[in-house]
């Protein structure tokens, strides 16, 4: 009778079911991932489309829980530093944590700061090594080529969190980590948080034009 | 006709030379990124001093009085000029589909685009790409090599210079008078800066050592290019993993 089971009229559907089923855990699996990046893409083109409305300072307030909530700013500080980060204080560590916090929130409202009919779309997911997640993403826009946005997701165990984003194949931890490591050498570390410091400062402005 | 030919042969066997070189330097400075860094800061500082004093203020006029379609033609005009080095790095890789839609890309943007003003191929399904002998030399298994800023040039790697042979044989402009050639020569210079100015002014705005960061940002461009836009996602780990940020039950700890 068990041998039934095996004939080939069951093999096929049974087959088809297994691919199924693993096709669904592994959405279920990136899913939490895909919907990080898409609050942070919703609140984005919410900035955009008001940025008529709104200056800095309020596209700040509207992006600073977004940020800090969805990336890993405490693990993304510590890379960015690479080495030298053994090397600070307790206090040293928490200031530049918030600093860098700043510094990314400063990015987002300075960048997205108009609105020309552009949309996001999500396009695909790859789980990685170590149970990371990368979700693929473009932004499109009607005057321009689209922009490919990669973002790099971990999971804590508690919820997934944003590491990295790579623009059309330039990862900003990479950038920034080689940046920072550049400067640290030739001028110290005092010297980054003030050179950060004025970049803030400097976005913080109106646009000039 | 004999000059001509001699020309020819001349830059061919230097083409060869560049190529037998790069072989060896890549092997002789594997793992070091930029090893002659401080003479291409030298070369940066200069070329960003005459940036900021000469090329981008002329393509900031040139892009506030020049209307969109005039610019976007002009930019197709030159682009058109370049293709047939695209055309000859695709078939060098054995793209051989691509080589022949780039190949009818750039006769229909020539005719029917009007000498290449008009991007014609583009709504026929003919798309247009990106290949220089950089990315050749990347199929071919030879690694980017050297980072190395040039005079004037700005970006590049030691594998991608042979491309200024390749691009410069290929590109028609070589062929005509100087007369036509450096006015010529200098709108396109002034219309490709106009064209990078947003670029140049995000990196204004986001670098901390503007040096480190156009050389990171070109190098992980090309590495992008030399994977046509899909390059393996390897490159997270030694991230994570050199500054023992990662423990072994893969979630990442803040120690």
């Amino acid at each position: 009778m068990a041998s039934h089971i095996f004939s080939r009229g069951y093999i096929y559907p049974l087959f088809l079911l297994a691919i199924s089923i693993s096709a669904y855990c592994r959405a279920d699996e990136t899913a939490g991932a895909v919907a990080v990046v898409e609050t942070l893409h919703e609140t984005l083109l919410n900035v955009m489309k008001n940025a008529d409305q709104q200056d800095f300072n309020d596209r700040y307030t509207v992006l600073e829980p977004v940020i800090t909530g969805n990336f890993d700013i405490p693990l993304i500080a510590k890379v960015v530093i690479s080495r030298h980060w053994e090397q600070l204080d307790d206090r040293q560590k928490t200031d530049f944590i918030g600093l860098f916090n700043k510094l990314s929130i400063s990015t987002y409202a300075s960048r997205f700061n108009s609105y020309a009919g552009e949309t996001f779309h999500t396009l695909s997911t790859e789980i990685l090594k170590k149970g990371r997640v990368l979700v693929k993403t473009e932004i499109a826009s009607p005057d321009d080529e689209p922009v490919r946005l990669d973002y790099l997701m971990h999971n804590t165990g508690e919820r997934w969190y944003i590491i990295s984003v790579t623009a059309d194949g330039v990862n900003d931890l990479s950038l920034k980590r080689a940046e920072y490591a550049s400067v640290i050498k030739e001028n110290g570390f005092d010297a980054l948080v003030a050179k950060i410091n004025e970049k803030i400062q400097t976005m913080g402005k109106p646009p000039t034009n | 006709m004999g000059s001509r030919t001699h020309h020819l042969a001349l830059t061919l066997l230097l083409l060869g030379v560049i190529a037998l070189t790069t072989g060896c330097a890549t092997t002789r400075i594997e793992g070091e990124v930029d090893p002659i860094e401080p003479a291409n800061r030298v070369f940066f500082n200069i070329n960003e001093t005459l940036d900021k004093h000469l090329l981008k203020p002329v393509a900031e006029t040139y892009a506030n009085i020049t209307p969109r379609p005039v610019r976007t033609s002009i930019t197709n005009f030159f682009d058109n000029l370049t293709y047939l080095n695209v055309v000859l790095n695709a078939f060098l890789q054995g793209k051989l589909d691509q080589g022949l839609s780039d190949t009818t890309r750039f006769l229909f943007n020539s005719t029917f685009g009007i000498a290449g003003l008009f991007d014609v191929a583009t709504p026929m399904g003919l798309p247009e790409h990106e290949e220089d002998f950089g990315q050749t030399m990347a199929v071919w298994g030879v690694g980017e090599g050297a980072y190395l800023y040039l005079p004037l040039n700005g970006p590049n790697t030691i594998s991608n210079t042979p491309d200024f042979v390749t691009s410069t044989l290929l590109n028609p402009l070589f062929y005509i008078t100087s007369t036509i050639l450096y006015p010529v020569s200098a709108l396109n210079a002034i219309n490709k800066r106009a064209n990078l100015l947003e670029a140049t002014n995000i990196r204004d705005e986001a670098a901390i050592d503007t040096y480190t960061f156009t050389r990171e940002a070109y190098l992980q461009q090309r590495n992008y290019l030399n994977h046509d836009g899909n390059p393996p996602v390897t490159g997270y780990d030694d991230i994570f993993n050199d500054d023992g940020t990662d423990d072994e039950s893969g979630v990442l700890m803040i120690k």
